[in-house]
């Protein structure tokens, strides 16, 4: 319950985080997510995709249809102006939640 | 590469998601489905296991379904497409009006009761519309009618002896009359000058005319013009071909061309009719082409006056000659003005130009002609005192003739106005009506509209989608409402009655109304309706909306009562003004006297050849059963034409002036005007008119005794003031010899206008003032419409080449005097009946759903041991509280517009207690009848059901 709920929550701040530097697509985001977790988290379409609409739904990012020459169009996602915000807030909250739970839990300073 | 759609779309079935939308979901996911399969092939992995792990991906016990349920409507921005516009607006707009026309249709019978609302507000506002500008802004029926310029001139006229004038002008800037007839002369004169920079022609509308085809006698309407004028409008003729210069010389064969109209009335279309010849007014004439359709002249845009037939200018010596007239033509009279003289700009000139260049030689002309005219006067004549100092010379005036040689008159500008006053009172309680139902219907949409915000749609986004729902309403209403104007204009008088719905600028209206009309019914309920507070709503369905939503429908109720009482009052005020109009002692009893016009002139009688005529007709009708009593007068009382002359009484030297050409404000000049009917022996006696003083005239007063008149007692109070008019002689021309002697007076009757007092009048004999026209006057018993058929059957039996130009009851023509305020009385009760019962069955369903909302309330009211009397009142004092409102504002309203209808009230004012007093108590007794079905039904609740309900 908790492991879902805490995946759910992260799984925006992955998906902000990733498109933050440029635009891109969803296949892209799953493998990037895959890959710098060393395969730890791994999200399916039947998830991806929905919270990838929805996070378009609030305004926090915008998906684009872009056609390059010789190839298929692909569905680009890119950070929009209120998703920054909403990143760096949620990077914040995300660290303090992140070192509260370490001095929790760490080990006792003698 | 497989293909994933089928089971991508298998799972986003149950979305039921727009189809652009689904289709770019599919089209996203299957992509990713790609790039996983081949990710796994390249990992080495077969085919099969490989297609099976990509489809894990969406396989999680509809998961997918489930994480995508808030999409459902949810807004998707443009691809980017190289070299492809931007299109979501009109994405949006679609997927609105989409959704609008589903929901639309599945309240169908609410829809059609809004639609048929709508189309009732706009079809009327249309219908007004399309007349209002027919006659009033848009132009005649010929090509680029920009280019055509009028001659008209403002001011005193002295250089005139005769005028004819067909319409209405507007006054100058400074309020001087402005008139629009010219004399031949001048015409010519304009022509030769105007030649730099336009070409002008010339048209005389002849009236009535008797045409003879294959000896079948019937009136046309004909006009004369010259012989350009077809040329310089621009007009071909569908059949045959139109008239030229050569075809307008005296010594050119008479030709004349027809219209359409009456090519399909009189000939069946028959192409033979060129080439056929007519008899005119007694003078052959060879038809030798017909008229577009749609060309309907150049008076008004729509004309209220049609030319049948049309006849080169100078065929008026033969058709005028042939009357009888004894003066012959007007072409050969240089004092007389009866032409209307128009032109087309060539490119490049302009109307300023033709004014300085015409306004020398339009003065020196006039100036000449009438010096010539006073050169051929005996010494006598032109000695007296109104032939001198005649120099006034008037003001030319050039300007746009787009629509038409004369202006819309002032009756048709007033009915106008107040007609689009109502018509638009109408809309606005449309308007009101249909906000209270949109509102209704919100609420019933309240958790619709919940969830919708709930997953992320924005207001503007649901203010849209409501405005969408509101304008596809509108649209459709103008789209019926179109159908309904089509019957509306059929209902206005002539000549509106005759404007055409279908064209550019009515249609334009009709959407421009339906915009409007959409924002004004709903705006104010698509923002109620998105402002709910999503929690409260969805926990609960808050009774707070309903409470807020009740304010607004009672304030909207308030507007349709306080409206419909506005239209009532006028109802009122118009059915007893026309009542007192009819009520007014017009000196005789008009009942029972049928008025058959003749017009012997146009079938080759001569003056004293129609005496014979309506000597024999008057004794052969006065014979005929049923019919008490035959005359005739030329004109007829109270039938809309006006005969008027000066006297000049013998030996008073105060001398006034015949013609009423000056300016405005010469009282001394009008006091002598006398209004004239010219009457057959009997007359008073069939009208009842008694003799006051002297005697009646007798057939002994024609030609070969002394001229005789009876003056009514107004003139004789006006003219012979504390003295004894019997014996006064007068003549009606300055100067002139031929004395007319007073020997009776009679009692006053009213004779051209019900409102005003009755005018001097004087009654000349017939046979002393032959006419070649007459109304002739028949007294019956019972309804005058029963002798008819056999008054008709005497008249041709007397000369089957005499057509009948009207028969009529003296009552209808005395209607007819009242067509304005009948108009606005029938208008008046007609739309206020229509808003009345809006506002009832507004006041009925928001009475109903009140009580159905409040039922449990009720139940326990009466639990609790209230009496059915008691909650029967208390639904009824609400529902009239909101009534007492909506006539204490309405009445307010009443009285602030009254100042408009001020001057067309007869016998009343304007601000009535009685009529308010009357509109009041037929919507307050209408509305509590509204009021007590609802009511009735909340005191027979049975509190056990309520309260289970509760």
């Amino acid at each position: 319950m908790l492991e879902r709920e805490l995946k759910k929550g992260s799984a925006e701040l992955l998906i902000l985080s990733l498109v933050e530097p440029r635009a891109r697509h969803g296949y892209e985001i799953s493998k990037l997510i895959e890959q710098r977790s060393g395969g730890r988290l791994r999200f399916k379409v039947a998830s991806l995709y929905p919270l990838l609409y929805r996070l378009e739904e609030r305004g926090w990012i915008v998906g684009r249809w872009i056609e390059k020459p010789g190839e298929r169009r692909r569905r680009f996602y890119r950070l929009t102006p209120g998703g920054r915000r909403m990143l760096a807030a949620q990077r914040t909250h995300w660290r303090e939640f992140v070192d509260a739970v370490a001095q929790i839990t760490g080990p006792e300073h003698a | 590469m497989p293909e994933w759609n089928a089971a991508l779309a298998a799972r986003l079935a149950s979305l039921r998601l727009a189809p652009a939308r689904e289709r770019e979901i599919i089209e996203e996911l299957s992509q990713h489905l790609d790039d996983r399969y081949e990710e796994l092939r390249r990992d080495g992995r077969p085919h099969g296991e490989a297609v099976a792990l990509a489809l894990e991906e969406i396989t999680d016990e509809g998961l997918l379904a489930r994480e995508m349920q808030p999409l459902r409507q949810a807004a998707t921005p443009p691809p980017i497409v190289p070299g492809a516009p931007r299109a979501r607006w009109l994405n949006d707009l679609g997927q609105d009006v989409r959704y609008a026309a589903r929901l639309l249709l599945q309240g169908r019978a609410w829809t059609l009761v809004v639609i048929a609302l709508l189309a009732l507000g706009i079809g009327a506002n249309t219908a007004l519309f399309s007349a209002t500008d027919a006659m009033l802004f848009s132009s005649v029926p010929v090509k680029d009618p920009a280019s055509l310029v009028r001659f008209h001139w403002a001011g005193r006229n002295d250089l005139v002896t005769e005028q004819d004038e067909f319409g209405f002008i507007r006054p100058a800037a400074g309020g001087q009359r402005v008139r629009g007839s010219m004399s031949y002369p001048v015409y010519q004169q304009f022509a030769a000058n105007a030649a730099p920079f336009a070409d002008l022609f010339a048209l005389y509308p002849d009236g009535e005319i008797n045409v003879v085809i294959d000896g079948q006698a019937e009136l046309a309407n004909g006009d004369s013009a010259t012989g350009n004028y077809f040329s310089v409008l621009g007009v071909n003729a569908r059949a045959g071909r139109v008239f030229t210069p050569d075809d307008d010389r005296p010594s050119s064969p008479p030709v004349a061309v027809i219209s359409s109209r009456y090519w399909l009335s009189r000939f069946g279309n028959d192409p033979a009719v060129v080439g056929k010849t007519i008899k005119a007014n007694d003078v052959l004439v060879t038809i030798i082409g017909v008229l577009p359709a749609g060309f309907t002249g150049v008076q008004h845009p729509v004309p209220d006056r049609m030319a049948d037939v049309v006849f080169p200018l100078s065929l008026d010596l033969q058709l005028q000659t042939s009357t009888g007239r004894s003066e012959g033509s007007l072409l050969t009279r240089p004092t007389a003005w009866w032409l209307q003289v128009m032109g087309r700009l060539h490119p490049n000139a302009t109307g300023a130009q033709l004014q300085a260049a015409l306004d020398g030689p339009f003065k020196r002309t006039a100036r000449a002609n009438f010096d010539a005219f006073l050169k051929d006067l005996p010494d006598d004549r032109r000695n007296s005192p109104s032939y001198q100092n005649r120099t006034q010379v008037p003001q030319l005036i050039v300007d746009s003739a787009r629509s038409g040689f004369y202006d819309a008159d002032d009756g048709v500008r007033t009915s106008a106005m107040i007609l689009t006053a109502v018509v638009f009172v109408v809309l606005l309680i449309v308007c009101a009506n249909v906000a209270n139902l949109m509102l209704s219907r919100a609420v019933g949409r309240r958790r619709e509209i919940s969830v919708r915000l709930s997953l992320g749609a924005t207001r503007s986004r649901l203010v849209r989608q409501l405005l969408t729902e509101a304008l596809l309403l509108a649209l459709a209403g103008a789209a019926l409402g179109i159908v309904v104007a089509v019957f509306g204009v059929g209902l206005l008088p002539a000549p509106a009655s005759s404007a055409s719905v279908f064209r550019g600028p009515v249609l334009l209206f009709a959407i421009a109304a339906a915009v409007v009309t959409s924002l004004l019914f709903g705006v104010v309920p698509a923002l109620r309706a998105t402002s709910v507070d999503v929690n409260a709503e969805l926990k609960e369905m808050g009774r707070s909306i309903a409470g807020r939503r009740s304010v607004l429908a009672r304030s909207l109720l308030v507007v349709q009562v306080a409206l419909s009482l506005v239209l009532l009052v006028g109802a009122g005020l118009f059915l007893r003004t026309l009542t007192n109009l009819r009520r007014v002692d017009i000196g005789f009893d008009p009942h029972d006297i049928l008025l058959v016009r003749l017009t012997p002139a146009t079938s080759g009688y001569n003056q004293p050849r129609s005496v014979e005529l309506f000597r024999t007709l008057i004794d052969r009708l006065g014979a005929i059963p049923g019919v008490r009593a035959a005359s005739l007068s030329q004109p007829a009382l109270l039938s809309g034409s006006t005969s008027s002359t000066g006297i000049f009484v013998e030996g008073d030297t105060n001398f006034g002036r015949t013609s009423d050409v000056g300016t405005p404000g010469n009282e001394r000049d009008r006091s002598h005007d006398i209004n004239r009917l010219i009457v057959w022996p009997g007359y008073f006696r069939l009208l009842g008119l008694p003799v006051v003083m002297g005697r009646d005239l007798t057939p002994h007063d024609d030609r070969s005794s002394l001229r005789v008149t009876i003056i009514n007692e107004t003139a004789a109070r006006t003219f012979f003031p504390n003295e004894n008019p019997l014996g006064k002689r007068f003549t009606t021309s300055p100067g002139g010899k031929d004395y007319i002697e007073i020997v009776g007076v009679v009692r006053d009757a009213k004779y051209s206008s019900v409102r005003e007092p009755a005018p001097p009048t004087m009654y000349d004999s017939f046979m002393q003032n032959p006419r070649a026209t007459a109304f002739l006057t028949l007294r019956t018993e019972g309804p005058p419409s029963a002798v008819a058929p056999a008054v008709r059957q005497t008249i041709h039996d007397t000369d089957p080449n005499l057509p009948i130009v009207s028969i009529a009851t003296q009552v209808e023509s005395i209607e007819r005097r009242f067509s304005q305020e009948r108009l606005f009385a029938q208008a008046y009760a007609l739309f206020g009946g229509i808003a009345l019962l809006l506002a009832s069955v507004g006041l009925f369903g928001l009475m109903s759903y009140n009580v159905a909302r409040r039922t449990p309330e009720m139940g326990i009211r009466m639990a609790l041991g209230a009496q059915r009397g008691s909650v029967l009142s208390m639904v009824m004092s609400e529902s009239m509280r909101l009534v007492a409102i909506g006539v204490a504002v309405g009445v307010a309203v009443a009285l602030a517009a009254s100042r408009f209808v001020s001057t067309l009230v007869y016998g009343l004012n304007a601000t009535d207690a009685l009529t308010m007093i009357i509109a009041v108590t037929v919507l307050s007794g209408v509305s509590a009848l509204a009021a007590y079905l609802p009511a009735r039904r909340a005191s027979h609740v049975d509190p056990a059901v309520a309260l289970r309900a509760e």
